[in-house]
């Protein structure tokens, strides 16, 4: 027995504070909503695929000391020696680390000398190793070889003829087509021809909207300094680290070796992310609390304003969860108008979030979960008065007056 | 209808404790209008609330219509206050927020009535009560007499064979309590037992037998109609 119609009415007459908890409800679905949508977005970006086998990978940056150092052959003396390591699975070299939020990029097109219209990707120079030692998985068509390996001076300017690509990358500058054969330009007439697709690699920035966009060309420049990737056999990343230093300064004493795992350049192309997931779940949680405790404070002060007419509706033959299930059923009413009011506000805040801040748009999953949500926190907090409630002895009514 | 048979209660507090009712035996018969009346504390009230199955004796033996309902749980005990027995208060107890027509709905929804029977009862307990016309008014627009008159209808609407009224014209001036306790009187003809606490020694009188409570005890059994001149407390 519901008692609905009387219990509107009675909600009627004391419609200032019921409806202050709604709009507590409704601001509270508001911001709870938008809040929810951007962490879900933040972690899925968090979460997204890279391609790479991170957690097994150790970046070395090597920065020759002398002016005139000769990069290219010790490359390959540093090369043969990390490669021999023992808990190396394999090593390569590359211009840029990747996932460190550093790296080049530049506008490919697919037509000779075309100038607009092209697509950005990230570019790495590096060797043939890269796809064994990112853990890349080759697609289509085929790696490089090392004969189309190109070494030189940074002065000099050479044309690269062969390029693997991301099947992102691919798949937005030859839509729909099979990408090995065909040419990138950029912005020149001279082809470079498309050799291999890898499955994924999210490139150097993991905010950039165009993150998984990437081409490798097989080149290694003499420059002052470059930079190495390790890859350990699994769980060995830690053993291994200790003694790159070591092993490279040995080999060669005049360069300032640093290692870093890439986890922890991972870590920290996500630290904004991570933060702002923290900082926006504890403002939730708080908001949900205070909403919580207002709900709890008005419970006990309507129940506390109502023990009186508790006991006459005990000696009139309410029973002790006919007194409780009042209460809950009041707070859901309650509850369900700052829902109703609540997501139409979460709906328009999230219009101007879209539009003004480029947020991601509220869809009726995360809306209704969050509702949910909302409804739990009001009920649960309305769960412990309305309960005492039904401990008001019958006799109120004829003892106090 | 009701016998109490030693029935003792006592309210612990933290420093004393208060025996409310000690040995106390009674028997009213059905279709009886009994008065209660006695000093201020002596335990009226804790009589009509255990009557009435509001409160439950620390000891001793209650039947209510023969039925044994000391051990009663609460719900089939809130089961036997909705069906058996109808409270008038001294401050009518009506729910503010509710109209006349809600709260004597009150009682008729925890029966379980269905809307047009509960709507039928309404309508025929207003109209007994001469109030009919102000089913949609709130108690606070109404008299005191009126709204004890509404209580009145909300304890009747449910047809009890059990009427216990708490003082029920303590807060009415004489004119009003006179009105009351002519419907009382001509409840109790249409065969409704009553028991009445009453300061009122004129309304006392008018019942057909007076009890007098004094210190938690049946002090005094008398019929009025016997021995109408010795009546006065
Ligand atoms: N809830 C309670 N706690 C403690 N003492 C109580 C309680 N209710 C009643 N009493 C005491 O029990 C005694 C009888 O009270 P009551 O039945 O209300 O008397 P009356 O109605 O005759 O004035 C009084 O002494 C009163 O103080
Ligand atoms: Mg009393």
């Amino acid at each position: 027995m519901l008692e609905l119609q009387p219990m509107l009415s009675a909600l009627w007459r004391n419609k200032v504070p019921a409806l202050l908890i709604s709009l507590q409800l409704a601001l509270t679905l508001a911001i709870i909503s938008n809040i929810v949508i951007i962490i879900q977005e933040r972690i899925e970006k968090i979460g997204r695929p890279t391609g790479i086998a991170v957690e097994e990978i150790i970046a070395i940056n090597v920065m020759a000391i002398p002016q005139d150092y000769d990069m290219i052959g010790a490359i390959s003396a540093d090369m043969d020696l990390l490669r021999k390591l023992p808990l190396v699975k394999d090593a390569t070299v590359t211009n840029q680390v990747p996932l460190s939020q550093s790296g080049s990029a530049g506008t490919f097109y697919t037509q000779p000398n075309q100038k607009v219209g092209g697509e950005n990707s990230n570019r790495y120079n590096t060797d043939p190793n890269f796809i064994n030692t990112l853990g890349l998985k080759l697609v289509a068509g085929r790696n490089f070889t090392n004969t189309e390996m190109q070494y030189y001076d940074p002065s000099e300017i050479r044309d690269v003829n062969v390029a693997v690509i991301t099947q992102q990358f691919a798949e937005n500058i030859y839509p729909g087509q099979d990408p090995i054969g065909k040419p990138l330009y950029d912005g020149d007439s001279h082809p470079i021809e498309i050799i291999g697709v890898v499955e994924r690699h999210l490139g150097a920035w993991v905010d950039w909207s165009k993150a998984g966009n990437v081409a490798f060309f097989p080149i290694a420049r003499n420059t002052q300094d470059i930079n190495y990737l390790v890859r350990a056999e699994p769980g060995k990343r830690d053993e291994v680290l200790k003694t790159l230093v070591e092993k490279l300064s040995e080999r060669d004493p005049q360069r300032v070796i640093k290692t870093r795992i890439l986890s922890e350049y991972v870590a920290r192309s996500y630290a904004g992310d991570n933060l702002m997931v923290k900082v926006l779940s504890i403002v939730a949680a708080t908001l949900s609390f205070i909403v919580a405790l207002g709900i709890v404070g008005l419970t006990i002060f309507w129940i506390n304003q109502r023990a009186k007419q508790i006991g006459v509706k005990r000696a009139l033959g309410a029973t002790r969860s006919n007194i409780s299930r009042y209460f809950l059923v009041e707070n859901s009413l309650i509850a369900v108008t700052g829902i109703a009011l609540g997501s139409a506000a979460a709906l328009i805040v999230n219009q101007y979030m879209v539009r003004d801040y480029s947020q991601p748009v509220l869809t009726l999953v995360p809306l209704s979960i969050c509702a949910l949500l909302v409804l739990v926190v009001s009920l649960t907090a309305a769960l412990a008065p309305a309960l005492r409630a039904a401990n008001i002895s019958p006799a109120t009514a004829t003892r106090s007056v | 209808m009701l016998k109490m048979h030693n029935v003792r209660k006592s309210f612990r507090t933290d420093t004393i404790e208060t025996h409310a009712l000690r040995d106390f035996s009674l028997e009213v018969k059905e279709g009886e209008f009994v008065s209660v009346t006695g000093p201020s504390g002596s335990g009226k009230t804790t009589f009509l609330n255990i009557a009435g199955l509001l409160e439950t004796p620390t000891g001793g033996q209650y039947l209510l219509d023969s039925e044994d309902v000391s051990n009663l749980n609460d719900r089939q005990r809130s089961r036997l206050r909705n069906e058996k027995i109808g409270f008038i208060f001294q401050g009518f107890n009506l729910i503010p927020d509710l109209n006349l027509f809600d709260n004597i709905d009150v009682p008729l929804r925890y029966r379980g009535f269905n809307a047009k029977e509960r709507r039928k009862r309404i309508e025929k307990v207003l109209e007994q009560v001469g109030l009919s016309a102000r089913a949609k008014h709130l108690p606070a627009q109404l008299s005191g007499g009126q709204q004890q008159r509404v209580a009145i209808a909300r304890a009747l609407a449910g047809e009890p064979r059990f009427l216990l009224a708490d003082e029920p014209t303590g807060n009415l001036d004489s004119l009003m309590a006179r009105q009351v306790m002519e419907l009382l009187e001509f409840i109790n003809e249409w065969g409704t037992t009553i028991v009445m606490v009453t300061h009122d020694p004129e309304l006392a009188r008018r019942a057909h037998r007076n009890i007098q409570i004094v210190d938690g005890q049946v002090c005094d059994l008398r019929t009025l109609t016997e021995q109408p001149e010795a009546a006065t407390a």
